[in-house]
């Protein structure tokens, strides 16, 4: 590219309007140190950053700002989990039964018969263990409820620095399939420019052969298979006379590269000093060329340029004298159907 | 939350940058305060779904707070810095969308989007902002229709010359010319802007 097509990207670079290899090709002038070319990106780059200003506002959620910040302000997790530890222990069940039932010998009375005495002590001794007995019950439970709260809050904080993690693993997955998607669109558009550039390698291919009137391809088999291709060749297919009625030929006419490809078979071989010669008939017979079929041959592929026969609809070959003759003087061996 | 400060979204102190550089979670806030409206309309515009620019918002600030040290004053104001970053992500995540065959009706959204709107200030919107706001207004609104259209499909879709070219049914060279036009024109109406050194 030249500097002025660079220096007129510049704008278009800025709106975000190139492509990748046009993008490409400018930073890596850029790079390269053009003074001008930087200036006049600063300035297109500073309008565009001015866009967005254009568009009405509209505010995030508010509870936008709180989640991202919260992103950003981990819970310090030992901190919290610190001042549980004493309350924890206050709340040992050995320390909270001898704290609610510190151990007493049970009172006598001494001005009781004894059978009362008897039977208040058993009354006593009776109630003092099914109150001991619950309160003991509501004690473990409450401690085993202690403990499970602990538990819970230690699972919490453990499940809160998973939840972190994962977080953190999934931003960086994210982060890893955007950079993939970005290489999957930058292959994407590699696979758009190599299409691109194939066809203008075609075209360029077709140039060079309309210019040097030569196909690329080398072989005339190979032209002959891509003229087979093409919808604008004409075709015209050759019967045999009664003298060789197992031969055929098929002709093809490019008007493009004004090329006849003539391919025969079954034609029986030439005689001593003889040669077979194709004509195309218009008002008179025009011979476009002559061919030799040797022993053993049974298809032969004649290929000859001919300017301007495309009014020629009838096609023939005959066999003539060896270098052929202006006219026909031999026999007819193809004919084509008119 | 913190209170709103002196500064204008469109002039954010390159030293509030430095100061998130450091940890400085008030600065970060502040940051937010600052430029999250901006961003969120320009993700909102591109993305055209509320909870899908909130979460492009996350992902912007996220990397905002681990790359600050990436930013580099010499190339660009903190709130450029900030759009680029933003579009260049929601631009990302469009074509991400494209090419799970993901289709949505923009200008369906557009209508959800604008029910949404606060024409209102924000209440970090100082004057200035106010001024340079309506003076980008007034230079978008002047271009030719086909121009402004043309650097929009650029802009907010990421479409290239020869996509916006395709999709408008226009010859390349014509669509290149509109954005030149375009692009030249609101240079020559905001130069001012430019010269005063907010957007640089």
């Amino acid at each position: 590219m030249t500097h002025e097509a660079l220096e007129e990207s510049l704008p278009l670079y800025a709106a975000g309007a190139l492509d990748r290899i046009e993008r490409q090709a400018l930073e890596a002038h850029l790079l390269s140190g053009c003074a001008s070319c930087h200036n006049a990106l600063k300035d297109y780059q500073s309008i565009a950053a001015l866009l967005p200003l254009a568009l009405s506002p509209t505010k995030p959620p508010h509870s936008l700002k709180s989640t991202i910040m919260a992103e950003r302000n981990p819970v310090p997790i030992p901190a919290e989990a610190a001042p549980n530890e004493p309350a924890r222990q206050s709340l040992e069940p050995g320390e909270w039964m001898n704290h609610l039932f510190p151990p007493v010998a049970p009172a006598r009375s001494s001005s009781l018969p004894w059978a009362l005495g008897l039977a208040a002590l058993v009354i006593a001794a009776v109630a003092g263990y099914f109150a001991w007995n619950v309160s003991t019950q509501r004690s473990i439970t409450s401690a085993n409820i202690q403990h499970l709260e602990a538990s819970i809050q230690e699972k919490s904080t453990k499940l809160a620095a998973v939840q972190r993690e994962v977080g953190d693993q999934a931003k960086a997955l994210a982060e890893l399939r955007n950079e993939l998607q970005q290489r999957t669109n930058d292959v994407t558009e590699t696979k758009e420019q190599l299409t691109l550039r194939d066809a203008e390698l075609e075209e360029a291919r077709a140039q060079l052969s309309r210019q040097s009137g030569t196909h690329v391809p080398g072989t005339p088999q190979d032209e002959l298979a891509a003229l087979l291709r093409m919808p604008n060749a004409k075709t015209v297919s050759l019967t045999g006379s009664d003298l060789a009625k197992r031969a055929a030929g098929v002709l093809l006419y490019d008007s493009r590269t004004q090329k006849v490809w003539l391919y025969s078979v079954n034609l029986p071989e030439c005689p001593a000093g003889t040669t077979y010669q194709l004509w195309a008939i218009r008002d008179k017979p025009i011979s476009i060329g002559t061919f030799h079929l040797d022993t053993g041959e049974t298809t032969h592929l004649l290929v000859k340029k001919v300017l301007n026969f495309t009014d020629a609809r009838t096609f023939a070959v005959s066999l003539e004298p060896a270098g052929g003759r202006p006219q026909p003087t031999g026999p007819m061996y193809l004919l084509s159907r008119s | 939350m913190d209170k709103p400060s002196q500064h204008t979204t469109s002039m954010i102190d390159p030293s509030l940058l430095a100061r998130v550089l450091k940890g400085d979670q008030q600065a970060f806030s502040q940051l937010y305060d600052h430029s999250s409206t901006l961003l969120f309309t320009l993700a909102l515009r591109i993305l055209g779904n509320r909870e899908e620019a909130a979460e492009l918002l996350q992902d912007v600030y996220w990397e905002v707070w681990r790359k600050v040290s990436r930013y580099d004053v010499g190339r660009g104001t903190p709130v450029a810095w900030l759009i680029t970053l933003t579009k260049s992500r929601a631009i990302d995540r469009l074509r991400a969308r494209a090419s799970r065959g993901y289709q949505t009706t923009n200008s369906l959204e557009a209508g959800t989007a604008a029910e949404v709107a606060d024409p209102g200030p924000s209440p970090f919107e100082t004057q200035a902002d106010q001024e340079l706001r309506a003076a980008v207004e007034a230079a978008v609104a002047g271009l030719p229709q086909a121009q402004q259209q043309a650097i929009e499909l650029a802009y907010y879709e990421g479409l290239s010359h020869a996509q916006i070219a395709s999709r408008l049914n226009q010859p390349l060279g014509t669509v290149k010319t509109r954005i030149k036009l375009g692009m030249s024109r609101l240079r020559d109406s905001l130069q001012q802007w430019g010269n005063h050194g907010e957007l640089q």
